[in-house]
């Protein structure tokens, strides 16, 4: 048997082009229905898990499923934002808390998630290393942000400018990395979070700057009464929040006009829920409450049509694939006719030359097979990092 | 089309698939069943593993446990006062800021801001009182702002100066008078939101917080009955306070009050002396209000002017003497003698 399999690996060394280009075939014909179904039954299980955990979401009426992505995922299409106040109201109703979300901004390629800190409660995500968030201008990193910038507590981070030509917009904010939270296997874990008051000063509804009631801001200033000073537009506005300047930040206008992207609601039972949800249902309502369970489970019915249709197609490919393989292999016997002659004469029997074919036949198929289930493992253990980028992009 | 996927926002195209939803999943059917179809459904697919989510609910916090006491902190003494007053036993109420620092103007360490987070409820003042709140990151579920209920009666502060620059249009940094609890009416008020904020993580304490507010109520009513016979015996008389932080007492009982900007523990510029003789020749008062007791120089300058000094303490830190009630007993026998 031993000099049977060496003939074999022999034969398929010495053809080794052909050989690699059918343990590929074989393995795609595997690897598709398998590695699809493993995606589906783990997508579909955490999918469910996170909404399930997340009882009621409410932002501006829109589309439900990219309110949905927004504020469980941190998605890239920001949804329409919402008055600060629905989240008061929320509250106000003491019917659920209200948890603000405010995903416009982001440092690079990372979402800045400005919120409140009943998030980390209700998400239970706890701080690995440094400290909870404190003051305005801080922030906390998600533990692959942490992993992937090599940034932790000390460090500072700075978001993106939205548009290098906007030169009346929001201005870039240094924020201070104060800790990182604990790997939750979850998008938590590839964004940064900042409190909902730091990202509007990025947005540049509050901000910090000179105080212009004082002697040194003299040459600054146009006019200045009893009751007003006007000052030129040379004003030096803080781009970072430190310990010194942190007394000059404020916010103009009523915080409840302010923007947030959506917010998630946590009522305490089935019955406030309904009772929440009962009061947004008037035609004029410009604020939309839904259940991300309900979102996600109309989107993977979606996705599982989708599944069946790419299924018989791959089933199809398969029986081809499979066919042709078979083709090649009855092929190459007839080819190898003289050869499998050669070795007869030479003193092999028929059995045994009829085992070395065999052996090459089981090989390419076990090959196949092992690269299947590395695939696999590979698709189930990266197929998630992989894609959180490519949903965020 | 199932009712979900129509709640979800789907509507059927029969394009390749039953229906292909708009927005998003759209987006995501569609790609699904190009020509890179099978790896298009596993990213897809993938991004839905992304979204791993972990299991929700509440963090536990401190004073979670039935037996163990309701943990408040609070951001002047007053609230702490009547957070205990409400709550007895079944209340630790914290005023965490150092005896001698001005608890409006207070910036607390990170670490007293992680304390506070740490709170079962935090009591606000509301009125931008205790400005440190807005730049501090704190839990808005645990949040109480007392004085939410009658912010329709702030009171605007007549002193502060109104700022333009760039595009942002006029504004002010500090523009409410936010010492609300000199009022007994609206310091009753903010009562009965902290007794309410209490009542929902403590249901079945109810009852003992109801005893506990009417308790507070009554002494506060005979607070308020106290101050009122004193000011309407002689309510045209005119006063002055060292610092403009009355003016919800001046509302509630009608006080002929002006103020300026003196510190009891230092000496008024001459530029400040000549404002209040400016002030006094058009409002001549006899009595001025502070908020301590005036150095012995200025309360014998302001004697050669005519103006006596009394203490009306507001209160707003822990008392070195006795609680918010015995203070503000002292008060209304202080302010009688201006009305004597």
């Amino acid at each position: 048997m031993r000099h049977a399999l060496f003939l074999a690996w022999c034969y398929l060394r010495f053809h080794r082009v052909k050989t690699v280009i059918l343990i590929a075939a074989v393995t795609l014909v595997l690897y598709v229905p398998i590695g699809l179904r493993v995606l589906v039954s783990q997508s579909a299980r955490a999918l469910t898990a996170r909404a399930d955990a997340t009882p009621l979401v409410i932002g501006t009426r829109g589309s439900p499923l990219e309110l949905v992505l927004d504020t469980l995922y941190f998605g890239a299409n920001e949804p329409a934002p919402m008055r600060f106040a629905e989240v008061t109201r929320v509250a106000s109703s003491g019917l659920a808390e209200a948890i603000p979300i405010y995903t416009r901004f982001r440092a690079g390629s990372h979402p800045i998630v400005g919120t409140s800190l009943d998030y980390f409660g209700f998400r239970r995500i706890e701080v690995a290393a440094g400290r909870q968030l404190a003051t305005l201008g801080e922030c906390v990193l998600g533990a692959n942000v942490a992993a992937t910038t090599g940034l932790g507590p000390g460090d500072y981070v700075v978001s993106s400018p939205e548009s290098v030509f906007d030169l009346a917009g929001a201005y870039p904010l240094r924020m201070a990395v104060v800790g990182v939270l604990a790997r939750s296997a979850s998008p938590d874990d590839d964004v940064i979070f900042a409190d909902l008051k730091t990202a509007w000063v990025m947005a540049g509804m509050g901000h910090g700057h000179q105080d212009l009631t004082a002697p040194q801001a003299a040459n600054l200033i146009l006019e200045r009464t009893e009751r007003t000073v006007t000052a030129n537009a040379t004003v030096v506005e803080y781009n970072e929040i430190t310990a010194e300047n942190a007394a000059s930040f404020h916010f103009h206008g009523d915080l409840a006009a302010y923007p947030v992207s959506a917010a998630i609601v946590v009522p305490p039972d089935q019955k406030a829920s309904a009772l929440l949800r009962g009061r947004y249902e008037a035609d004029d309502e410009t604020v939309l409450v839904v259940r991300p369970s309900t979102v996600m489970s109309s989107l993977l019915d979606t996705v599982l049509t989708v599944e069946q249709y790419v299924l018989a197609g791959a089933a199809l490919v398969g029986v081809a694939t499979l066919g042709i393989a078979t083709l090649v292999f009855g092929l190459s016997l007839r080819l190898r006719r003289r050869e499998r002659e050669t070795l007869v004469r030479i003193g092999g029997s028929r059995a045994r030359v009829a085992t070395v074919m065999a052996a090459e036949i089981v090989g390419v198929l076990a090959v196949s097979a092992l690269a299947t289930a590395v695939l696999t493992m590979l698709t189930s253990a990266y197929g998630a990092t992989m894609v959180r980028a490519w949903i965020r992009s | 089309m199932t009712a979900r996927a129509r709640e979800a926002g789907c509507r059927s195209r029969g394009v390749g698939t039953r229906f292909v939803c708009a927005g998003t999943a759209g987006a995501v059917a569609a790609g699904l069943l190009t020509s890179f179809g099978v790896m298009a459904i596993g990213l897809a697919l993938a991004a839905i593993v992304s979204a791993a989510g972990s299991a929700a609910g509440e963090a536990e916090r401190p004073g979670d446990q039935p037996a163990s006491p309701l943990v408040v902190y609070t951001v002047s003494y007053p609230l702490q006062y009547f957070a205990e007053r409400i709550g007895g036993p079944a209340v630790r109420a914290v005023f965490p800021a150092p005896p001698k620092v001005d608890p409006a103007f207070w910036a607390p360490t990170s670490a007293s801001i992680l304390a506070y987070q740490r709170a079962d409820l935090i009591v606000l003042n509301g009125a931008r009182y205790a400005r440190w709140t807005e730049r501090a990151t704190l839990p808005l579920a645990r949040l109480v702002d007392t004085s939410a209920g009658f912010r329709e009666r702030y009171l605007v502060r007549e002193d502060t100066v109104e700022h333009t620059h760039g595009p942002t249009g006029a504004h002010t940094h500090g523009d409410l008078a936010f010492t609300t609890w000199l009022d007994p009416a609206l310091a009753r008020e903010q009562a009965r939101a902290i007794r309410d904020a209490l009542t929902t993580p403590r249901p079945q304490h109810d009852a003992a917080f109801d005893a506990g507010l009417a308790s507070l109520e009554h002494d506060l009513d005979a607070l308020d009955r106290e101050f009122r016979r004193i000011t309407q015996s002689a309510p045209s008389r005119l006063l002055l306070a060292s610092h403009p932080v009355y003016q919800y007492l001046a509302r509630a009982y009608g006080l002929r009050l002006e103020s300026v900007h003196f510190e009891p523990d230092e000496e008024p510029s001459e530029e400040a002396w000549k404002e209040l003789r400016a002030l006094v020749e058009r409002h001549a008062a006899q009595w001025m209000l502070w908020e301590d007791t005036p150095l012995e120089a200025t309360r014998a300058r302001l004697a050669e002017l005519g103006i006596e000094s009394l203490v009306f303490d507001p209160c707003a830190r822990v008392p070195a003497e006795g609680d918010y009630l015995t203070v503000m007993q002292r008060n209304a026998a202080s302010l009688a003698r201006a009305y004597e």
